[in-house]
């Protein structure tokens, strides 16, 4: 696939290329000083070191609320989609691998999620191989990496003086050929300069042992420590909103007088009424089961279902959950 | 040795011997978490396992808001029959949990007689996300506290970094007006003085100096953000008795789950109202958000209110009656539409 | 980044001239009472407002109100047995704590005073419930539709 580089000064050139066919969104300062994705033009200089942001991209193809569906006058009526391509500039390698679980529960299910499927199509992912990890990443454990271009359709790398992008899929080898007279051929140089950064933030990486985690888990089911460890856990739903693989969702209808709508809307595991059921019972009455839950669907059902852990390393709920539970002590704690 | 340090081993040796001695079953206090500027909580319930308390300027969690979970009442009379006694519970409490764990009991949610309470003099929690952006492009690796009660951090490139405590105190911190513990059974730390009693005051005056167009543009600006995720209500201890939040109610539905603008204002609306005079102003909400909502916002209005109007504060005395539970014949009613 | 995806409804065009919708809690004691003895004695009031009838004020709450703001009121009026006379002795003396912080909850945040408004009418006072509604009308219609609250669908 095409290799090319652009200088960093050429950037904004792109983006605005980029924006005469569609959205663009890149990574800028927000109010609060973060940096977040934003719609382009945002007036913010694009940035380019940055951990990562807060919300992951998976707003843009499951949004926290989207209407299914419209009624009016006691008559059903599709939604009209947005019809605009969509440009994600920035991603990191491990939200746009994350994509590809979702991939797996919304594409490759029966039925296929024609919501989801429409953005998936309208949305380009330009990911940036990231230069330095932060402590709660372990994208590595989980078969990713700070360079890995699994989920993008460019890959986007940061060096000196220009950025080196790599088209990863057809989609990108033709983003890449409609700038094609902002690029230049990358040079061995380039490429080499690439491999080392990458190299130095994979070593930044403190390795979680995730292996084997589903026959792990499987042993563990009934052990004490998911009691202890599940204590603090608030309910709060943190964890799984911020989550990039995270895709549960609840179904809603708003209607006043025949006249209203279907939402989706994202819903978490952790909270005490995920699995309530009318008659009272709940299943998952306690802290207890709801952890282990989420940790069993991330890394042993995902894993026997989609041979893949729904977890990408990102670190967003470690470093967001207002009482700091670390599911990296899991693996610990498990044994094997 | 800085005073948290020594409040820290004091603390170990206070709930090692309430567990030894099992005049409580279970010890709620703070434990060491795996990233800089933060603790976890740790439920203890044997006395070996004192010493990974920590007491440091990262124990931002309210501790009381798992009170109510660990009372909760039997379902019916049959549950009643087998349901296990009521625990005796030791809980680490910073000037403003206190006032949570009071409010509480006024509530009768939670038995005074089953709580040892470990209050411990605070001069302000650390918000991780002040700490985080000071430290600008560079990462912490480890924090911890030094003499002067500033934190020093050791960051990626192996330098230490010092930042001033006011600079990177929570919110909630700098408005505080119970930095001691009202209420307790131990208190730990020299007791400290509330600072700056006005400071929540004067800056919901400059908030109601603006036109009212300004201000709804304001708190539209804030819900904008929110993502429905519900972590400022979990986080809350006020609200973490309910079975079911009224929000969540689905006969009748009175918000929709989603994030339109209009259920998002409701949600705020209607939990800060359920906290008027309930509220205890310890910012666990805001913290535990996470895309950052000043949500003490309308919170710390209904607080002001119910001073300024029934001379009334939660969390100050365990007999007292909560103010909506109360009236006077003459209460003010300047807010009633005559003709 | 855009997180809502809804879409509104369009909206009907009206050929009418916009008439403010109100709409009135009021207890089945006094202030209901009091709107009945208005009708009875064929006082004229706007027939803009809508009641829904309450056993106590004390049973408001304060979801109530925020739903018919979201629902596409344009104001909300409340109204109760004056203070010593509730018919359950405390209901209204309960509310009236309520009453005064929702109000100014509400206008903390920027939204008109005149659109949540409370009162008290007694069964005997037809008379003052037309001029509070009049009032209440009045002012809704100086306001303009309500806008902030409202949830489209």
């Amino acid at each position: 696939m095409a290799e090319k580089k652009i200088p960093h000064a050429s950037l904004d050139q792109l983006l605005a290329r980029l924006a005469e066919r569609g959205t663009v969104y890149a990574p800028g300062k927000d109010a609060s000083g973060d940096v977040a994705l934003m719609e382009m033009p945002h007036g913010e200089p694009v940035v380019l070191e940055y951990g990562n942001f807060a919300l992951s991209p998976k707003a843009f193809l499951l949004p926290q609320n989207q209407t299914l569906v419209h009624f009016k006058d006691g008559k059903a009526e599709e939604p009209i989609l947005p019809d605009r391509e969509t440009f994600l500039f920035g991603v990191r390698p491990c939200d746009a691998r994350a994509l590809l679980a979702l991939d797996k529960v919304f594409l490759d299910g029966d039925p296929r999620d024609p919501y989801y499927a429409h953005f998936r199509s309208k949305t380009t992912v330009i990911a940036l191989a990231c230069t330095r990890p932060m402590s709660s990443c372990f994208c590595t454990s989980v078969s990713g990496g700070p360079g890995d271009a699994a989920g993008a359709d460019v890959l986007a790398v940061s060096l000196e003086t220009d950025l080196l992008l790599t088209a990863q899929t057809p989609k990108g080898e033709e983003l890449l050929s409609s700038v094609a007279d902002l690029l230049t051929e990358s040079i061995p140089e380039a490429a080499q300069e690439a491999e080392e950064q990458i190299r130095g933030a994979e070593d930044q990486i403190t390795p979680v042992r995730v292996h084997d985690s589903a026959r792990r888990l499987r042993d563990a089911y009934e052990s004490p420590f998911w009691a202890t460890a599940s204590q603090r856990c608030l309910g709060c739903g943190t964890c799984s909103f911020l989550c990039p693989t995270c895709h549960c969702f609840d179904i809603t209808d708003e209607v006043r007088n025949g006249t209203g709508r279907r939402i989706r809307t994202w819903d978490c595991c952790a909270y005490p009424l995920f699995t309530l059921h009318a008659s009272g019972h709940n299943p998952r009455p306690t802290p207890k089961e709801r952890w282990r839950q989420r940790i069993m669907h991330k890394f042993r059902y995902a894993v026997e279902n989609f041979d893949r852990p729904f977890c990408v390393g990102c670190g967003r709920c470690i470093r967001n959950c207002p009482v700091s539970m670390d599911l990296r002590t899991v693996f610990k704690e498990i044994g094997g | 040795m800085t005073a948290s340090h020594e409040i820290e081993l004091r603390l170990r040796d206070t709930a090692e011997q309430l567990l030894r001695e099992k005049k409580v079953g279970l010890f709620l206090g703070y434990e060491k978490a795996t990233l800089p500027f933060r603790t976890t909580p740790l439920f203890l319930t044997t006395a070996e396992g004192a010493e990974r308390l920590v007491w440091n300027p990262f124990c931002t969690a309210n501790l009381a808001v798992y009170l109510p979970g660990l009372f909760k009442a039997p379902a019916d009379a049959r549950q009643a029959k087998s349901a296990p006694p009521p625990p005796t519970v030791g809980i680490v409490l910073k000037g403003c949990d206190v006032r949570s764990v009071v409010a509480l009991i006024q509530e009768r949610q939670v038995p005074r007689e089953n709580l040892v309470l470990v209050g411990i003099a605070c001069p302000g929690v650390v918000d991780r996300r002040k700490a985080e952006r000071a430290l600008g492009e560079h990462q912490a690796l480890g924090a911890g506290e030094d003499a002067r009660g500033n934190v020093h951090a050791v960051v990626d490139d192996g330098t230490e970094v010092t930042l001033r405590r006011e600079q990177i105190v929570a919110d909630a911190c700098l408005e505080c007006r119970a930095p001691t513990p009202s209420l307790h059974d131990v208190l730990l730390g020299t007791p400290v003085e509330a600072k700056e009693t006005d400071a929540a005051r004067r800056r919901m005056a400059e908030f109601e100096s603006r036109p009212l167009d300004v201000r709804w543009a304001r708190f539209q600006e804030m819900l904008a953000k929110c993502i429905r995720c519900n972590a400022c209500r979990q986080a809350c201890p006020m609200c973490s008795g309910c079975k079911t939040c009224l929000l969540d109610q689905t006969r009748p539905r009175w918000i929709g789950a989603g994030t339109d603008i209009s259920d998002v204002g409701i949600y705020h609306l209607l939990r800060a109202f359920h906290l008027a005079g309930r509220c205890t102003e310890c910012g666990a909400c805001a913290r535990a958000c996470p895309m950052g909502l000043d949500v003490r916002l309308l919170a710390r209005k209904m607080c002001q209110e119910v001073e300024d109007l029934y001379g009334y504060r939660p969390g100050e005395a365990t007999d007292a009656t909560p103010v909506l539970s109360a009236f006077s014949l003459d209460d003010p009613q300047d807010f009633v539409t005559e003709p | 980044m855009s997180q809502t995806q809804t879409q509104s409804a369009p909206e009907a065009a009206s050929d009418k001239a916009w008439e403010p919708k109100v709409v009135a809690f009021l207890c089945n004691w006094c202030s209901y009472a009091g709107a009945d003895l208005a009708g009875v004695s064929r006082i004229q009031y706007p027939h803009n407002i809508r009641i829904i009838r309450v056993p106590c004020s004390g049973r408001i709450s304060p979801a109530f109100l925020l739903r018919a703001l979201q629902n596409g009121a344009d104001a909300v009026l409340v109204s109760g047995c004056h203070p010593g006379d509730c018919h359950y002795i405390s209901g209204n003396l309960a509310a009236r704590r309520k009453f005064a912080l929702l109000k100014e909850l509400l206008q903390y945040t920027g939204i008109e005073p005149e659109r949540v408004q409370f009162t008290w009418v007694s069964a005997s006072e037809g008379g003052r419930f037309a001029a509070i509604v009049e009032k209440v009308v009045e002012q809704a219609r100086k306001l303009g539709p309500n806008k902030k609250l409202v949830k489209n669908l």
